[in-house]
């Protein structure tokens, strides 16, 4: 069937007319509209959801309002979906959060559980379920969506909130922009620096994303570590608004194509040196200092290393805490290990995120191995940020 | 009084008093969901044709949209000269009728020159009409 400028195969059909009942039709409009505004023929099915904008910090009432209402109506998750971190420690162990968005966070979590939503509340789905090469995605979380289609190749378009629910419903998403080969093209080539750590990377990441708007492809980009594609990428996504970055040696071929006129740009350490003197403070320990690793979530061998590099030293300092950001089921993964670091000082939390959150107190700076993090805590929340590698963090705050 | 060409986004009614808001908004954050007023500005939403150059910002704004329409502060329609996923998908969970207007610069002169510009839209036509007392003095 043709649907205006949009042709739906006959489940398609019967979804958008009611047959799935009112809260698949909505995410089937939801899904259409949004596909007829940005010039799509059809749609795709999509194997993996992430569902993002599930902060009662962010969305608060109307939000929560919203969701009540389309799990009421009978919404159900169609496909595999996953969720971003909440606005709450889950595993209550931190006590840096605050207390107050407790009950509206529970509310929104229990909908989206109710709809048959996985309750890892992460930012890293590619580490719950490893997205494939050319695969179908709909994904929010715009660290995620670099991972999947630039590390990955996998393909998928940056959601926001909303159309993830409604993807989720229906196991659809609209076919146009980065689920379209010809959309993938480089139309830059980058040389930079030599990346030493993940504060590097980071830094270049913000850089690109602040003054290149085209898809870029990065060289040498294969001897980075993972933590650094991860930190960079997000970085990319935070400061710009990319998607796909291609990773030479890294991104699948075959999911990306390159212009026959690239334009050749070549960054050194001598600005990203500046550029980090501009976006950066020098770290310091005046006032109370908030230390923080984890953003984009840590990978399971992130934590591991982290956690070895952490017991060899005595513990935090006074009027520092030291937070890591974990996938909510590595708590119970990692439960003895996480038990050693909190004998150390050090502040475990688990299915959050401190950027779409309240924090019990203001700190007056706060040190990141992220540039997301960076970004983000500097625009949303006023902090004054100060970049440096895990290990170099962990160095700063701990004594020996 | 002139016609203006414009594309059914969400499909409804829409006539009523216009309000113009000639720049990209974000609904989150520069919108204030329970009172139904563009923050800042002494604008009222409720019940007007909100006339729009597009969107921007946070993919919560959508749920801004449909947090105007629970409180009942939410425009009667809005037409857009640019929309994007954020604006469609807030008007279709708020049930809030949704345009583009083709020619939005013509559209937005127009608006200017008009004391009081009232709007109304024909879905036989897909065109908008505004009527309204034209200003003698159309220097700018």
């Amino acid at each position: 069937m043709w649907c205006n400028r949009l042709y739906l195969t006959r489940e398609e059909e019967a979804m958008y007319n009611g047959e799935y009942g009112e809260a698949t039709a909505l995410a089937m409009k939801i899904i259409v509209k949004v596909g007829e505004v940005m010039g799509a023929e059809k749609l795709v099915k999509v194997k993996h959801v992430h569902v993002s904008g599930v902060s009662y910090y962010n969305i608060r009432e109307p939000g929560l309002l919203f969701l009540k209402k389309i799990v009421e109506e009978g919404a159900i998750a169609r496909t595999y979906t996953t969720v971003n971190p909440s606005s709450i420690d889950l595993c209550g162990c931190s006590g840096l959060f605050s207390r107050e968005l407790v009950n509206g966070q529970y509310m929104i979590n229990r909908v989206l559980e109710k709809m048959g939503v996985k309750p890892v509340y992460t930012c890293v789905p590619y580490l719950v379920r490893t997205p494939s090469p050319g695969e179908h995605l709909a994904w929010g979380e715009s660290n995620a969506i670099a991972m999947a289609n630039s590390f990955y190749g996998a393909f998928t378009n940056r959601e926001g909130g909303p159309l993830t629910i409604a993807s989720a419903i229906t196991g659809r998403t609209y076919y146009s922009g980065l689920h379209l080969i010809d959309n993938r093209v480089v139309e830059a080539i980058i040389t930079p620096p030599k990346i030493v750590d993940e504060a590097l990377a980071s830094l270049l990441g913000l850089y690109i994303g602040e003054y290149i708007d085209v898809k870029p492809m990065i060289v040498d980009a294969w001897k980075w570590s993972f933590l650094s594609i991860k930190e960079f990428l997000a970085s990319t996504a935070a400061s710009g608004s990319h998607a796909l970055v291609v990773l030479d040696k890294i991104t699948p071929p075959n999911t990306y194509r390159v212009s026959s006129s690239l334009e050749k740009i070549s960054i050194d350490e001598k600005e990203l040196r500046l550029y980090k003197e501009r976006v950066s403070e020098a770290i310091d320990f005046k006032g109370y200092v908030l230390a923080y690793i984890g953003c984009p979530h840590t990978s399971y061998l992130e934590l591991k290393e982290l956690i070895d590099y952490i017991l060899s030293h005595k513990r935090v300092r006074d009027n520092v805490d030291l937070l890591i950001t974990i996938p909510l089921h590595y708590t119970s993964l990692l439960s003895d290990e996480i038990k050693y670091l909190v004998d150390k000082g050090v502040r475990v939390a688990g299915g959050v995120c401190p950027i779409v959150s309240l924090l019990n107190k203001k700190p007056d700076l706060v040190i990141t191995n992220s540039g997301k993090a960076l970004f983000y805590l500097r625009k949303l929340h006023g902090f004054r940020v100060a970049i440096a590698s895990a290990k170099d963090i962990v160095r700063e705050v701990m004594l020996n | 009084m002139r016609v203006f060409r414009v594309e059914e986004i969400v499909s409804g009614e829409c006539s009523g008093e216009a309000i113009v808001v000639d720049r990209k908004i974000s609904f989150y954050g520069e919108v204030d969901p329970e009172k139904g007023v563009v923050r800042g500005e002494d604008i009222v939403l409720k019940n007007k044709v909100l006339v729009l150059r597009g969107t921007r910002g946070s993919t919560v704004g959508s749920y801004i949209l449909y947090a105007l329409k629970y409180y009942g502060v939410a425009p009667k329609c809005i037409i857009a000269g640019e929309v994007e996923p954020i604006l469609v998908i807030g008007c279709i969970i708020a049930d809030i009728p949704l345009f583009k207007v083709l020619d939005y610069r013509s559209f937005i002169e127009y608006l200017r020159v008009v004391k009081n510009p009232y709007i109304s839209y024909s879905s036989s036509e897909k065109t908008v009409v505004v009527y309204g007392e034209e200003r003698i003095d159309n220097s700018n």
